[in-house]
């Protein structure tokens, strides 16, 4: 089998490929150059981005062309206007966005001010993850070399195109990758969400015109603007064109970053690029695209991995975060600490996200623990309703609701297995171990 | 103003208000904790939740604070899903909520108590414990925060923030850690914080005054104005069982007060409870000032203005409209006696901000000086008093208000709620505290706010009005008193 084409990697397995000197040798600022010297027009550009159909890697995958127009008429509004990227990375899972910030630094910035000249923007933000201290540092250096290659700055290459880019270091919070949660923190406040409407576009970065943009989507946009969006479009499914980065983790033989084709089954990208399940055992469940999107069964594995097919599902692409689960895993031990997360992490505003996420944590852990009753398991589909679809301010009620609603649909055996055990079954003596691999006498 | 179906009925809506202030004018009862009429609003509660539909879109539930309202729009407070989720909201705060509405303050006013016995949820599906917070951590002179009982509307951080604009109060920690603190525990300062007690939709935050001085059920709210500067506050006056005043709270005045009060004019209620106050009237007899009959002071003070050529006219600043007319008919009664009416007027305080304190301690000077009364320092009016024959001093705190008196050797008949300590004092008739009385005090800026009496007028005591219509009676018909 031939291997498809990839693009956003390839810069990243170069020697010093985070340099400015290798990414302009392989390509890099050359669309940047095209766009400021040919020239192609703003308004020529957000055509493009939204001829490619490139959605938002992020998770919800919103097309960008079309979320980039939704920045106000400039001539009527003349606030000053924002790119601000999000690189906080902090959905469970996921560490697509790490490799390219650390490999491929100025592939980034390059979307980045693509974005900003398409948008009128004066000033970008990158909000970079807390922990990625290499992809802050990495990035910190591309600027300053891009700055003084006169690709940051005033009059970007001789245009009339003036564009700042500057860097904030997120604290570790999960809510500040939520895109008002993050413009909150990068205003100096607490990561509270806002209310929507009003929408960034109207009103985000201190109440100017904002567009929140995931690492990978901006990374896309300089490949669509060096090769069109005809070419684009060849990748991928229908809905979903061009490739994605998928992070595999779990019960996996090689674990890694990989870039795939949007619109590939699930089951070719385990066994084709990650080896199939670790030690020959064979898969019970799989998370697609982040904690949030939820657990599917093995029978799913089949799935093509692109928004429409995965929300078919019943579950959603997320970030492309893939995690296994072997047939020696507790499920409701996993969901149990997701809970805990997802407790953890809620910012505490609406009520059924701070009350609920809490109250979930503690019901899968008593189920695991082996306290469980039989009417939990009817609680928490309850519950999991009550807070989600769509009743809190942002989605982290619904990143809690989900998991917690694939967990009764795919895994209810294992839920009341736990109940009418009294323990947790796939646990001995505190260390986890399945029944079935029991090698005693061996 | 815009026209929006609530209920199947139609009505106007200001499009600048959100969705619920349209609402709840029409009063239909939609509950609500993060919104307040006087606050940003939040949308983090998520209770004002009602199904709206518009044009071809299909119903949606949303929350009525963060939702504008647009022409045509079709709202249903009481759709089945509009319940539906406004309880299942309803269950997750009352999730970590304690039990202990039977001792706790808000009890009869909370907004999650009637709302929880209105949707009828009499148990809970919860079988861990609720959370152990702090029950009695103090938040400086004024306020007591009672944590297991917050339910993070976040109201009394807004408040702090948008209404005195000194924020000190904050949400601290995360999810369901979240508490409201002050930063670095620093207790809570300014003249406004008693508002924090009034906007906490729970027991959350309670005033030391008032905490476990009474049940709300039992106190007697009536309408009524501050009289403790010449802002004149909407405010409510709550007496338990017809006696002592428990509370002073505000009413919603957006032209006066807006939802607020100072604590200044909160707290100042201790005298109204005073049980040293003047039940009656007081003469001078050969052992000093003597409980006397009302009556017979009322004659001997009729026959003082007869007989006396000069006479000084004082008048407490807290007289009312009504009052001040009579007494001005008094003056003209007494003809060239007396040219003109004072009243004391004590230095402005400290206390005046842009928010609402007036620093003004006067609360009717406005309405007073429209009457033709002239305000005089308590040095001044010593002096009045002093080149007079004979001195009337009329209304709440006036003696106090004077002073001593110290080398003023004119007879004064006092009509004050307590007996000065005057040795010139001949005679003290006893009046009405101002919520007691019914009248008119007129702001600085011009409003006129009504007092309604809060309590019974005490036996023995009598509207100053009536007194003074005796006295001009009296003064009208020639020849000597009986």
């Amino acid at each position: 089998m031939s291997q498809p084409e990839t693009y956003l990697l390839s810069r990243t397995t170069l020697p010093d490929s985070h340099t400015l000197a290798v990414s302009r040798n392989n390509g890099g600022y050359a669309a940047l150059e095209t766009v400021l010297k040919q020239p192609i027009t703003r308004e020529e550009l957000i055509g493009i981005v939204k001829d490619s159909g490139l959605r938002g890697r992020g998770g919800a995958g919103f097309p960008t062309g079309l979320k980039w127009s939704f920045m106000p008429d400039p001539e009527k509004d003349p606030r000053p206007r924002y790119v601000a990227v999000n690189a906080d990375e902090s959905e469970p899972g996921t560490c697509k966005d790490r490799v390219l910030m650390e490999r491929d630094p100025h592939g980034l910035l390059e979307g980045v001010l693509l974005a900003a000249y398409a948008m009128r923007c004066e000033a970008a933000y990158i909000y970079v993850r807390g922990e990625y201290r290499k992809s802050y540092d990495r990035l910190a250096a591309a600027i300053v070399e891009a700055r003084e290659a006169n690709l940051i700055g005033e009059n970007i290459l001789g245009s009339d195109f003036s564009c700042e880019i500057h860097m904030h270091k997120g604290a570790g919070a999960y809510i500040c990758g939520e895109e008002t949660g993050l413009m909150e923190s990068l205003e100096g406040k607490r990561g509270h969400p806002r209310p929507k409407p009003p929408f960034p576009a109207g009103f985000g970065l201190w109440g100017s015109p904002t567009t929140v943009n995931n690492v990978e989507t901006l990374f896309n946009v300089p490949f669509i603007v060096n090769r069109g969006a005809a070419w684009y479009k060849t990748m991928g499914s229908d809905a979903s064109p061009g490739n994605i980065l998928v992070g595999i983790s779990g019960h996996v033989e090689r674990p890694g970053v990989y870039e795939v084709p949007l619109g590939m089954p699930a089951s070719q990208i385990l066994e084709n690029y990650a080896g199939g399940v670790w030690r020959g055992r064979s898969l019970k469940a799989w998370i697609p695209g982040g904690s949030s999107t939820g657990f599917l069964p093995a029978s799913m594995i089949g799935v093509a991995m692109d928004h429409d097919s995965l929300k078919a599902s019943g579950s959603m692409l997320g970030t492309g975060a893939m995690i296994m689960l072997d047939e020696t895993a507790c499920v409701v031990r996993a969901m149990e600490v997701m809970a805990r997360f997802y407790d953890h992490e809620s910012c505490g505003q609406c009520s059924q996200c701070r009350e609920g996420t809490q109250w979930l944590h503690q019901i899968f852990k008593r189920i695991e623990e082996g306290q469980g009753r039989m009417e939990d398991i009817e609680l928490l589909t309850s519950l999991a309703s009550g807070m989600a679809p769509g009743k809190t301010i942002c989605a982290l009620a619904d990143a809690a609701a989900i998991p917690t609603h694939s967990i009764v649909r795919h895994f209810q055996d294992e839920l009341e297995a736990h109940v009418h055990a009294g323990c947790c079954p796939y646990k001995t003596s505190g260390a986890p171990a399945a029944p079935e691999t029991v090698e005693a006498g061996t | 103003m815009i026209k929006i179906i609530i209920n199947g009925r139609e009505v106007l809506a200001d499009p600048k208000k959100p969705l619920i202030a349209a609402c709840h004018e029409n009063l239909n009862h939609v509950p609500t904790y993060c919104y307040h009429p006087g606050l940003s609003p939040v949308g983090s509660c998520r209770i004002c939740q009602v199904e709206v539909r518009q044009g071809e879109m299909p119903p949606r539930v949303v929350v009525a604070c963060r939702t504008p309202v647009s022409e045509g729009m079709i709202v249903e407070t009481e759709s089945e899903r509009a319940h539906e989720t406004r309880r299942e909201c309803l269950e997750f705060l009352l999730k970590n909520h304690p039990l202990d509405c039977p001792i706790c303050d808000k009890a009869g006013e909370c907004d999650l108590q009637d709302f929880a016995f209105q949707e009828g949820q009499a148990s809970a599906r919860t079988v861990e414990a609720r959370r152990k917070l702090e029950k009695r951590k103090s938040l400086g002179d004024v306020i007591l925060l009672d944590e297991e009982r917050c339910i993070l509307c976040s109201r009394c951080v807004r408040f702090m923030e948008e209404v005195p604009k000194t924020p000190q109060l904050t949400v601290s920690g995360l999810g369901s850690r979240s508490t409201i603190s002050t930063f670095a525990d620093r207790p809570l300062t300014g003249n406004y914080q008693g508002n924090l007690a009034d906007v906490c939709p729970v027991g959350a935050l309670t005033l030391r005054k008032f905490r476990f001085r009474a049940r709300v059920w039992n106190l007697r709210k009536t309408a009524s104005t501050c009289a403790e500067c010449s802002r004149g506050c909407s405010i409510s006056v709550e007496v338990l069982r017809g006696g002592e005043v428990k509370r002073l709270r505000p009413r919603p005045n957006e032209a006066v007060n807006g939802w607020w009060m100072c604590d200044h004019g909160r707290f100042t209620f201790d005298h109204f409870n005073d049980p040293a106050r003047n039940p009656g009237a007081f003469v001078r007899g050969h052992r000093g000032l003597q409980v006397g009959d009302a009556a017979s002071a009322v004659a001997q003070l009729t026959d003082a203005l007869r007989i006396k050529e000069r006479v000084a006219l004082v008048a407490s600043p807290f007289l009312t409209v009504e009052e001040g007319e009579r007494l001005e008919q008094l003056r003209a009664a007494l003809g060239d006696k007396s040219s003109t009416i004072t009243f004391v007027s004590p230095a402005a305080n400290d206390l005046a901000d842009d928010i609402l304190h007036t620093g003004d301690p006067c609360p009717n000077r406005r309405g007073l000086e429209e009457l033709g009364f002239r305000a005089e320092d308590a040095a001044k009016t010593a002096e009045r008093i002093a080149g007079a024959d004979f001195a009337l001093v009329v209304g709440e705190k006036v003696s106090e208000l004077i002073g001593t008196l110290e080398g003023v050797a004119t007879p004064v008949a006092a009509i004050d709620t307590v007996v000065p300590a005057w040795k010139t004092c001949r005679l003290a008739i006893a009046t009405l505290y101002s919520v007691e009385k019914s009248g008119t005090f007129v702001n600085v800026d011009g409003h006129r706010g009504a007092l309604t009496p809060a309590r019974p007028v005490p036996s023995g005591i009598r509207p100053l009005e009536s007194l003074l219509d005796d006295l001009i009676g009296a003064l009208d018909k020639p020849g000597v008193s009986a």
